[in-house]
């Protein structure tokens, strides 16, 4: 049995906005999700789809097996930890922590005890008497997760939880979330559009776009295969060439034909063959040559440095296509002979057609 | 406009604005201390005394100045103001949380609430009385006039609650929620603390607007008086410093509640920082 499922869910608003369209995912127990992209892409609403803030207009939410679509807020196995803390001005530290399990009517004694472990688990045993608005963000974002993990909830939905922090305490909470969570074997449901964050916290990524799913796969292979071109240009730095696909070239692969000659990507050459198509290039995959370079063959382009750039040991360089916009490439400087050229000269870039994707276009 | 002219213009106009507002209040004051019975309204103090203050409570011999029929018309004001302050502020705080989303007919709504404080006075009562008497109610301090007050003060305490609401973070009553709270211990424990200073501020309006109330009373009332009424009644005859001598007692009495005010004030007004500063 699945943690959380979203089977087909739709958000469509009063106004007939459409802010989320046939969402489907199913979320392992103890899984760390994350829903990355652009704002107004949709994935907030999804988390408040989760929590029962927004209301769903088509599909079904189903928590541990438990239809919740119909259920209020408040009677969901879920807690959320917001952006901007949402911590309760009228309560000390302590008192935050411990205001769910009050009104839940748990005996005194058993409330301290839990509230008093989880703010030691958290460093915040020595703040407890003290009001939130004095305290750093850091601090108080201790205290909502503290506050959201007090209750027991069987998912934890976090949006933009790293967001309005500065970006050294953004790097610890966020090692300190992943860590938690390890040890917590709860399911997270994170949102941000920080493709670090994402990449680097969760197990599985949930790309959205417009209101919809773009692809769903683990951080590593939403670097080496991106699904749609949407992720192919969101997600790290690809170099991506136009032109359309055709049948031909090894099982498994697709040929496309582009205005810099055939290249070659894996994909469905049945399915891609005669459409406008992608091919989708890792920019680590590439590697560079300098002028004079003997080697021939498929995924072959020629082109003149407009600028190189170099920050400690890693080289950017820009190069021309006529007509397209420039390709930047990256790499170790050590990495390729070419890296070392500069503005005006020629180089020619290659790579595996094992490592680049064609995508419908 | 050049600092140098705007800084005398504006302290010749904030000076005006302190006299005009303390003015009236000043010369009330000195009247008070007219000496009496036969000492009126007039400069210059006849001699220097607090023969009104005792006349006020019965301390000084019977004289042809009539005691100021104050008590039991000063129970019925506090008595009206108390009322139409909890009603007008439980209407005013529950329809601007209705406010907070936006519903089918929320602005023909809106302007029928504000219409309250917007129509001629003198008008509203005459209609009112009008109305009473085409259906045959008695007018009462405690019922006619006690409708009209709350349709009177309703209005400032909804927009003051309409302002409170509209710099409130909802993200804590969703925080609260998610935490297995129901919407109405979370109003409870999380809405209503926060939003205090707002429903002490809106007590504060509807209570003083119904306490000095004259327009609508003066039609509605019935033949109980309230202190508004009575005191102007005495004004028909002649005036005497007695009257002045309430008015500053009441004065005082105002600051004092003033200053009950600005102490639950600065209580709460921390929390209220730190909503904003959250909200920020």
């Amino acid at each position: 049995m699945h943690d959380l499922e979203l089977i087909n869910v739709g958000k469509v608003y009063d106004d007939g906005t459409v802010a989320v369209a046939g969402f489907d995912l199913a979320v392992e127990k103890g899984e760390f999700v994350a829903f990355l992209g652009p704002s107004g892409c949709g994935k907030t609403t999804t988390l408040r789809m989760i929590a029962g803030f927004e209301t769903i207009t088509s599909g079904d939410v189903v928590i541990k097996g438990r239809n919740v679509s119909d259920l209020p807020p408040e009677r969901r196995p879920t807690s959320m930890i917001f952006q901007n803390y949402a911590l309760f001005p009228h309560m000390n530290v302590f008192e935050n922590v411990e205001y769910g399990l009050k009104v839940r009517g748990l005996a005194k004694a058993e409330r301290q005890e839990r509230v008093g472990r989880i703010l030691d688990k958290f460093g915040l045993s020595a703040i407890a008497q003290e009001r939130a608005d004095n305290l750093s963000g850091g601090q108080r974002q201790r205290i909502a997760l503290a506050r959201g993990l007090v209750v027991e909830p069987d998912i934890l939905l976090l949006d933009e939880p790293l967001g309005a922090l500065d970006a050294n305490l953004r790097r610890v909470i966020q090692d300190e979330l992943k860590i938690l969570q390890r040890e917590l074997g709860i399911t997270f449901v994170f949102v941000t559009h920080a493709q670090s964050e994402a990449l680097g916290l969760s197990d599985r990524v949930v790309v959205m776009s417009n209101g919809k799913v773009e692809q769903i796969s683990t951080p590593r292979e939403l670097y080496t295969r991106p699904a749609t071109p949407f992720v192919a240009g969101f997600i790290g730095a690809n170099t991506i060439f136009r032109g359309e696909a055709s049948q031909g070239g090894a099982p498994g692969r697709c040929r496309i034909d582009t205005r810099f000659g055939p290249m070659e990507g894996v994909g469905d050459a049945g399915a891609l063959a005669g459409r406008s198509a992608i091919i989708a290039i890792p920019s680590d995959a590439i590697a560079v040559h300098p002028a004079g370079w003997s080697g021939s063959g498929i995924n072959t382009v020629t082109s003149t440095v407009l600028s190189r750039d170099v920050v400690g040991h890693i080289g950017h360089l820009s190069l021309a296509l006529d007509g397209a916009e420039p390709i930047l490439v990256e790499s170790h400087v050590d990495r390729f002979a070419g890296l070392q050229a500069g503005p005006g000269d020629t180089v020619t870039i290659t790579w595996e057609p094992e490592r680049s994707s064609v995508l419908a276009a | 406009m050049q600092a140098g002219v705007l800084k005398p213009v504006l302290a010749v106009y904030t000076a005006l604005f302190i006299a005009f507002l303390y003015g009236p209040f000043i010369v009330l004051g000195i009247l008070s201390f007219q000496s009496g019975p036969e000492g009126g309204p007039q400069f210059p103090i006849i001699e220097w005394s607090t023969y009104w203050y005792r006349h006020l409570f019965g301390l000084v011999p019977p004289s042809r100045v009539a005691p100021l029929p104050i008590g039991d018309s000063l129970i019925r004001s506090l008595a009206l103001a108390f009322m139409t302050m909890v009603v007008s502020t439980v209407l005013g705080v529950a329809s601007a949380q209705a406010f907070r989303q936006k519903f089918r007919g929320s602005g023909p709504v809106f302007y029928l609430i504000v219409l309250g404080m917007m129509v001629p006075g003198v008008l509203v009562g005459l209609g009112t009385a009008l109305l009473a008497n085409l259906v045959g109610v008695d007018r009462s301090w405690w019922g006619t006039a006690f409708v009209l007050h709350v349709v009177y003060t309703y209005p400032f305490a909804f927009l003051v609650m309409l302002a409170i609401f509209n710099r409130f973070d909802r993200s804590i009553e969703e925080a609260s929620w998610s935490l297995g709270v129901s919407p109405v211990t979370t109003f409870r424990k999380v809405t209503f603390p926060v939003i205090f200073p707002g429903v002490l501020s809106a007590m504060l309006f509807a209570f003083t607007l119904s306490y000095d109330e004259f327009a609508r009373t003066l039609f509605t009332s019935g033949p109980r008086l309230t202190l508004p009424l009575a005191i102007y009644g005495t004004f028909a005859v002649e005036i005497h410093p007695n009257v002045f001598a309430f008015g500053v007692l009441t004065t005082l009495f105002s600051f004092a509640l003033l200053a009950v005010y600005a102490i639950l004030m600065m209580r709460s007004v921390r929390q209220s920082r730190q909503v904003s500063a959250e909200a920020a």
